[in-house]
């Protein structure tokens, strides 16, 4: 087991990463959230031991890691946000580099190849030079560099990161497929929700270099189990309606796009009569109304005040 | 160590604008600064004088045993038998027909033509510019040189050597003469020492080999290396520059994730530099030979001498590698370290007479220049062009050692350790 204690990271004296704490049980699929400059590359980073903490401890199966780096990087694969690959090179050539400085060798090191290569759908593009290939191949080769000597704890820094939705579901299926079919431990990071709700068995959630929330999909959404959330369409819109909602009794928080409300309140707050009511007096007409589970986005944005694009 | 080096080669081997620059520009260059430079030096080199010389001879040979004997006797307090014995066999060396053989010897005899005229004539031949100078041998020359000899005394009269115009030419013909004077002095000593048994006066070999080299050096041989050597500079800076590139794309943090080594990436780097510099060095050696006849008529042993120096010089230039590597590492900006890596080049290459001549510098920064690795390499390939002797490189060679020992523990002591490069 993988595990983080009160892990922080400061440069130039700001704290990047704070009292972090963080586990990944053998197996597990754990996926890292939050938006752009929460901390999570910093937290990839200095699992993975490419930079040490200003303080805390990270330990592997009760080693400590931070002394004795190899004891994860012998078994991690890391998939970094960047495409660290050489342009010049083709994907084989690529592969076969990364492979020997595996300690890969002759037919073990052609293998796995072979296998990383046809696992991430290159095989047929393997001779060619990375410079030309599309984004999302060179995604795919990203990942397939950090597969080769068959790593139990797959770390993703962000892999889908500015690729077409096709390439973004190969990469997806393949990270399932890894975890579910191979036991794989992953750590995915993410902005994208959909992808860490689609893979991951556990969410953290950071934000301003803290977990701010932490635990299965069903019990990070049990935090807006007190709350309904609701859609409410209307003709048009006026600030002094919009500001009359925000004062109804049980409402958090109210989101405005164009036509459209989506107002997160207290269960049982009634809102939908009083929300009739305003719309009477404001002559405005009421054309839809929806009310919707709340989503992990919900939670992120109950928790945070902010969406995870903002 | 192997998935490194051939990296590395793969990668530079691709980079089409890179082989070009190391590869074809250095050729090209070495062409055009040979015809640009041509007129400049050549005359040192190939030379095609014609110097028309007056030799006015005042001495009268006949007169010399009379005249040596009376001075031994007046000046020297020699017993008359005694003076005449020495007079008699100092008589045979004869030194002025000895300067007159050496004037028409086939070697003077290709840039000077000899005319035996009286003074006046000379004079007047030399004022107008028909003759471009005259050389008088004053009456009692003999005796006078030969009684100095045999008393150690400094002679009373000397040649006299006169021109109208100095020109390098004349001011040559000047010094081949003054040799030859000292040459026949130096075999007087030599005589002297050995009793005068077995030893007769040797003539100085004329032409340029007075100097003492088996072979010439010239300005197309001085560029190919040069510009060979500049261009290795180069390409430790783009080696080096590649770094830059496998910082920028993190591909150095996956090589530091794999458990591998550090130290080598380091070595690889190293052991790059060595391979990229020796092939683009013989490349720009052979081909310019090609080309333009650079090595004419040079031994098998030449040649390998030629690949061990090279060889030599890519690993002196692979530790200046592993200093710019480490430097780079620990850099914040990669441009500003390829900008210094530049200059850097920019300031060996001058230094070290890549981009011009570096007897054209100052001599405070000549001595500089030789003390760069490509100054070295320059200083190195010199001596065994035109000696092909190996001691007379043995220590330039030790240097070239010490260098690669001193750049290669400077890399590995600034090559930052874990989490320290940025």
């Amino acid at each position: 087991m993988l595990e983080t204690i009160n892990l922080s990271k400061s440069f130039k004296g700001k704290k990047v990463v704070q009292d972090l704490n963080l586990y990944l049980a053998d197996g597990e699929s754990v996926g890292l959230l939050g938006p752009n400059g929460a901390g999570k590359s910093t937290t990839i980073s200095m699992i993975s031991t490419l930079i040490k903490p200003t303080s805390g401890r990270i330990t592997m199966n009760g080693v400590n890691a931070i002394d004795k780096p190899g004891e994860i990087r012998s078994v991690s694969g890391v998939v970094p946000q960047e495409l660290a690959l050489y342009q010049e090179l083709s994907a084989y050539e690529n592969l076969k580099f990364f492979g020997s400085i595996y300690k890969l060798r002759g037919k073990e090191l052609a293998k796995a190849i072979q296998q990383a290569l046809e696992f991430v759908g290159l095989d047929d593009r393997k001779k060619d030079l990375v410079r030309t290939y599309s984004g999302g191949m060179k995604r795919r080769l990203n990942i397939a560099a950090a597969l080769l000597h068959r790593p139990q704890i797959l770390i993703l820094d962000e892999p889908t990161v500015g690729i077409d939705p096709q390439s973004r579901n190969h990469i997806l299926e393949a990270v399932r497929t890894l975890n579910q079919q191979d036991g794989t431990t992953i750590l995915y990071t993410s902005h994208y929700m959909e992808e860490v709700e689609q893979l991951c068995d556990r969410l953290y959630i950071m934000d301003h270099g803290k977990v701010i929330a932490a635990g299965t999909k069903e019990e990070l959404l049990r935090i807006l189990s007190t709350e309904d959330k609701i859609k409410v369409e209307v003709n048009k819109l006026d600030e002094a309606f919009v500001e009359q909602v925000k004062t109804i009794e049980g409402v958090h928080k109210i989101e405005v796009t164009e036509l459209q409300l989506k107002i997160i309140a207290a269960k049982g707050s009634s809102l939908i009569s009083k929300l009739v009511h305003l719309t009477e007096k404001h002559h405005i007409q009421l054309l839809n109304f929806q009310t919707e589970t709340p989503s992990l986005e919900d939670v992120f944005l109950h928790l945070t005040g902010r969406t995870l694009r903002d | 160590m192997r998935s490194f080096i051939k990296k590395d080669l793969l990668i530079f081997l691709r980079d089409w604008k890179e082989l070009l620059t190391v590869l074809l520009l250095p050729i090209v260059l070495v062409v055009v600064l040979n015809f640009a430079f041509a007129g400049l030096f050549d005359s040192d080199d190939e030379v095609t004088m014609d110097l028309q010389l007056a030799v006015v001879n005042q001495d009268n040979e006949s007169e010399v045993l009379g005249q040596l004997k009376e001075r031994l006797v007046r000046d020297a307090a020699f017993e008359e038998q005694e003076a005449k014995m020495v007079a008699e066999a100092a008589e045979e060396i004869k030194p002025v027909q000895l300067l007159l053989d050496y004037l028409e010897s086939d070697d003077v005899k290709e840039w000077v033509t000899v005319h035996h005229l009286e003074e006046k004539a000379a004079a007047e031949k030399v004022n107008e510019g028909d003759l471009d100078s005259m050389l008088i041998i004053p009456q009692g020359y003999t005796a006078d040189s030969l009684y100095a000899n045999i008393t150690g005394e400094p002679p009373t009269s000397s040649l006299i050597y006169k021109i109208e115009e100095e020109t390098t030419t004349s001011s040559a013909l000047q010094q081949f003469i003054q040799g030859f004077i000292e040459q026949l002095n130096y075999q007087f000593a030599i005589q002297e020492v050995t009793d005068g048994t077995g030893i007769e006066a040797a003539l100085p070999k004329g032409g340029l080999e007075d100097i003492g080299t088996a072979y010439d050096f010239n300005m197309t041989q001085y560029f190919t290396i040069a510009l060979g050597a500049l261009f290795a500079l180069f390409v430790v800076a783009t080696v080096a520059m590649k770094t830059g590139v496998e910082i920028r794309d993190h591909i150095f943090n996956r090589i530091l994730l794999a458990n591998s080594h550090p130290i080598r990436f380091l070595i690889g780097k190293m052991a790059a530099a060595v391979c990229l510099i020796v092939l683009q060095i013989l490349f720009v050696l052979l081909v310019s030979h090609f080309l333009m006849g650079v090595f004419p008529d040079r031994s098998f042993v030449f040649w390998v001498g030629i690949l061990l120096m090279v060889v030599l010089l890519a690993f002196v230039l692979s530790g200046l590698a592993a200093i710019y590597t480490a430097v780079l590492l620990r850099m914040t900006s990669v441009d500003a370290a390829n900008g210094i890596f530049m200059l850097a080049t920019l300031l060996f290459g001058t230094l070290g007479g890549g981009f011009f001549p570096i007897y054209m510098l100052p001599d405070w920064l000549q001595q500089i220049g030789t003390w760069t690795p490509n100054g070295l390499f320059l200083a190195i390939l010199t001596e065994w062009i035109q000696f092909e002797d190996p001691s007379t490189i043995v220590q330039t060679s030790l240097y070239m050692i010490g260098f690669f020992f001193l750049f290669t523990f400077i890399g590995l002591a600034l090559f930052p350790k874990r989490g320290k490069a940025q």
